[in-house]
């Protein structure tokens, strides 16, 4: 069952709502506004953590947990918002812009005022240059309004919201190195600990929220927390964008509590629609091409933290991928090898090197068909030198596409070497 | 020289950030928007306005895929290979283009118009085959799409040609009375969830 009320994907409620003055007719930034002349910071911040918010982004961290590492009395604080979305099968944070921008800069502006910091970055990937510009103006409607600058609404409290453009590297997305890229250095992670809200952008403490997560925050502190823990499972509340597409029949964005089965989301009219053409689903990748696989057997795992992680894989950025049975396993971890190959930022070793020859002998076996009687051993001797040995989690995700293929399908990559 | 046409906005931009070198992501963009790519000079200079060592800008453009350290077409065709594109249509739409267009990846066409390129997730996956020229995404483009796709493409380029818009990434922006407008040129997603153009 589609929700009545959606905490997120609102235009599907309210239609306009991408207009500054429906968003405003709908209550939008008047939680904002009773909170900054009513609340307390840390009222705020108990509310979020009561509210049971996880991260959106993909650690399924909770936001209200990582707001308290902040250290007390430090300031200047940086909140930013990570936009850098480029993992294959992630594409609902610039669809959220796309139809609920001011949703996304009120969610900023409350965070910033409950983790009591004056300026807020919101870091896109370079390649979305017009979700870009949208924000500019949903920013600049809300300096007009009143809703940021200096001595808001009367309270005394300043705050700053600025769109900084990446310029393509998926690497950016990771929280640190994306503090890299805004300082104007390579994006490449840093050590931690220490961890950002301890030491983050120009060595300050830094809290860093995906888009999506963000935007559920007025929602939060709007409707409160019993209403928010309404929706999905005591220990994954609230509701996902997921992101479903592949071999489906209607791919796209569909906001559902957490705990909706797999099965639901990818075979319901009211979401995907189930497989084109009826093929049987060979391949599920539940949560970004970081996450290990899942075949047909697990569509009935709930959609939430707890229950994608127990069939074996990870819910991350709720990202779901689904291919049918024409594809080969051996083809599938190459194309993804190949992308954390192009995306690795050769800091580290073990994923430079690693997925480089990764790719190397996939190539040969998933694109040439010539396999050698060596490459199976090779391949899992690669990935395991790779794993727990990476710097960032880049090189550890690279792992999961080829250990996942020669887990579930060690057939193909036999028939490959026999010829 | 940059400091002379875009003095003001380049003072805004530093004024951003606590400290100087954070602007430089902002400002290659706005060099390569003037320029048309960043040559070794384009570099250099960016590096004075931010009082950084040359070489910490130029290894910022080795570093990040959206900068072109040597002259590019018209229009940068960049098309994801990824999965799921590549299984639903991506590769055979690079197949046309190259065919029509007669060049491999990282190539220009001799007239100067196009430069096609794989690229790695443009996050469209819902809406694959999927193509970002220049700035702008243009979905579903399956193969039978692909010459349309140019010749809309190289209508554009004429059109602002016409108007006198000058750098390359700058032909879909238009400064009017309320700041920086964008001319949508692909149908945007309906509300109806699901529904398509």
């Amino acid at each position: 069952m589609p929700l009545s009320e959606y905490i997120i994907m609102r235009e599907l409620n309210h239609p306009d709502i991408n207009q500054f003055a429906v968003y405003r007719r709908v209550g939008g930034w008047e939680t904002y506004a009773a909170a900054l002349r009513e609340q307390t910071p840390a009222a705020l911040v108990q509310q979020v953590k009561d509210s049971g918010l996880r991260g959106r982004g993909g650690a399924g961290f909770p936001t209200g947990v990582k707001w308290g590492f902040l250290p007390k009395g430090v300031y200047p604080r940086y909140l930013l918002c990570n936009c850098d979305e480029s993992e294959p099968g992630t594409f609902n944070n610039h669809q959220i812009i796309d139809r609920n921008p001011h949703q996304v800069i009120e969610g900023v502006a409350l965070s910033a005022y409950a983790i009591e910091c004056h300026t807020a970055y919101i870091y896109m990937r370079g390649e979305f240059a017009s979700a870009a510009l949208l924000l500019e103006q949903a920013i600049a409607e809300a300096y007009a309004a009143g809703f940021l600058g200096k001595n808001i609404l009367g309270t005394g409290y300043d705050l700053d919201i600025y769109i900084h453009r990446g310029a393509g590297a998926y690497i950016c997305g990771e929280e640190t190195a994306l503090m890299e890229s805004l300082e104007g250095k390579l994006g490449q992670p840093r050590l931690k600990p220490p961890f950002p809200a301890v030491e983050g952008l120009y060595g300050k403490p830094t809290i860093i929220n995906n888009v999506e997560t963000l935007a559920n925050v007025p929602r939060i502190i709007e409707k409160g927390v019993a209403w928010y823990r309404s929706h999905g499972t005591e220990k994954s509340p609230g509701t996902k964008c997921f992101s479903i597409s592949g071999h489906v029949n209607r791919p796209g964005n569909y906001e559902l509590p957490f705990g909706v089965p797999l099965r639901e989301l990818i075979e319901s009219p009211e979401y995907a629609g189930g497989m084109r053409g009826g093929r049987p689903v060979k391949i599920i990748i539940p949560g970004g091409a970081s996450a290990p696989w899942l075949t047909a057997k697990h569509l009935d795992t709930p959609l939430d933290y707890e229950g994608v992680a127990a069939a074996g894989s990870m819910l991350g950025s709720g990202a779901v991928i689904v291919l049918d049975d024409s594809v080969k396993a051996p083809h599938v971890a190459y194309k993804m090898d190949e992308f954390f190959k192009h995306e690795s930022c050769g800091k580290c070793t073990p994923c430079r090197e690693g997925t480089h020859w990764l790719v190397k002998v996939l190539h040969r076996m998933a694109e040439e068909g010539h396999g050698e009687a060596n490459d199976i051993p090779t391949l899992h001797s690669i990935y395991r030198q790779m794993e727990g040995n990476c710097f960032c989690l880049l090189g550890e995700s690279a792992v999961m596409p080829i250990k996942s293929a020669l887990e579930l399908f060690p057939e193909e990559f036999e028939a490959i070497v026999k010829g | 020289m940059l400091l002379q046409t875009h003095q003001a906005e380049i003072e805004t931009i530093i004024g951003r950030y606590p400290s100087k070198r954070s602007a430089v992501l902002p400002l290659l963009y706005l060099a390569q928007d003037t320029y048309g790519y960043l040559s070794p000079e384009a570099i250099r200079e960016v590096a004075e306005i931010l009082e950084l060592p040359p070489t910490q800008v130029f290894e910022v453009v080795g570093f990040y895929t959206l900068f072109y350290d040597r002259p590019v077409g018209t229009w940068v065709i960049q098309v994801c290979d990824d999965v799921p594109c590549c299984y639903v249509g991506a590769e055979e739409l690079i197949a046309a283009l190259k065919a029509t267009l007669g060049i491999s990846e990282e190539q220009t066409t001799a007239d100067g118009m196009f430069t096609l390129q794989r690229v790695k997730c443009l996050a469209s996956c819902d809406r694959a085959p999927v193509v970002q020229a220049n700035l702008d995404y243009i979905y579903d483009v399956h193969a039978e799409r692909a010459e349309e796709l140019l010749n809309n493409l190289r209508a554009r380029a004429a059109e602002a040609k016409q108007r006198g818009v000058s750098g390359r990434f700058a032909e879909d922006y238009l400064l009017g009375p309320q700041g920086i407008v964008h001319i949508p040129r692909d149908a945007p997603y309906q509300q109806e969830r699901g529904e398509r153009k």
